[in-house]
């Protein structure tokens, strides 16, 4: 039944979906970071250099943060669509909004890189 | 709208006299902190960058967080977190059929918020 769902017969549910699988990436990831942090407790620059510079540790915020652009745009567009009556506007911010998210992820992933 | 119903029927948006139930309150909030985080991810994104660069970098932002007015931001920021989170998995546990009647769903919501405020406070002691 839930194959059915993510069909082209329920374009929406795809969406609905991908907005559930995303949250649970994000929040499976930050409960662990936020636990790790609080555990560690790195100190100064060279702790938190260590915190971070981790390959795993690096592999894990890449695909949290796909999941949070990803979640932001569902949210976002949905946000636009509840309040935004104009469409040529609405179309016009929700680009601005999906270019932001794309060079977010890319910009996340240029600071990491150079760990 | 159908075309025998007459244009001027009543409505009430006047957002000062409605009363919004506990669930109504939980979930608006919910989209507020959404849009807080989107709106304030650049910030999060050069605070993480300067914090990994360099010492210098690091120095600096340790130095801005010492700052009163951005510990209160931070606060602020923290509030939009723990809400989104916490009412995000309230909503998770109601998608899987989870506490769904209203009774019960009252119910969630006064525990989101608790949640919500106890994680704020914690979070602003041990930060100050």
């Amino acid at each position: 039944m839930l194959i059915e769902l993510l069909t082209d017969k329920y374009p929406g549910m795809r969406f609905w979906l991908t907005q559930r699988l995303t949250a649970l990436v994000m929040a499976v990831y930050l409960v662990l970071v936020i636990l790790l942090f609080v555990i560690v407790q790195p100190k100064d620059f060279d702790a938190w250099r260590a915190f971070v510079a981790p390959i795993w540790f690096k592999l894990a915020t890449i695909l949290f943060f796909a999941s949070v652009s990803t979640h932001a745009w569902l949210g976002v567009r949905d946000v636009l669509r509840d309040y935004v009556f104009h469409q040529g506007l609405r179309a016009y911010l929700q680009i601005v909004v999906d270019v932001l998210l794309v060079f977010y992820f890319v910009w996340l992933s240029f600071i990491l890189w150079n760990i | 709208m159908k075309k025998n119903q007459p244009k001027n029927r009543p409505k009430n948006l006047n957002l000062f006299t409605i009363r919004l139930p506990i669930n109504a309150v939980v979930s608006i909030l919910h989209r507020v902190s959404g849009v807080a985080l989107f709106l304030v991810l650049p910030l999060l994104l050069l605070a993480f960058q300067a914090s990994v660069k360099s010492p210098e970098s690091f120095a600096t932002l340790a130095n801005l967080c010492n700052a009163w007015w951005l510990k209160l931001m931070l606060i602020g920021l923290s509030w939009a977190f723990f809400h989104h989170f916490f009412a995000g998995i309230r909503h998770l546990l109601q998608d899987v059929h989870w506490m769904t009647s209203l009774q019960k769903a009252r119910f969630s919501s006064r525990v989101v918020l608790w949640l919500v405020g106890a994680s704020v406070l914690i979070f602003s002691v041990s930060m100050w």
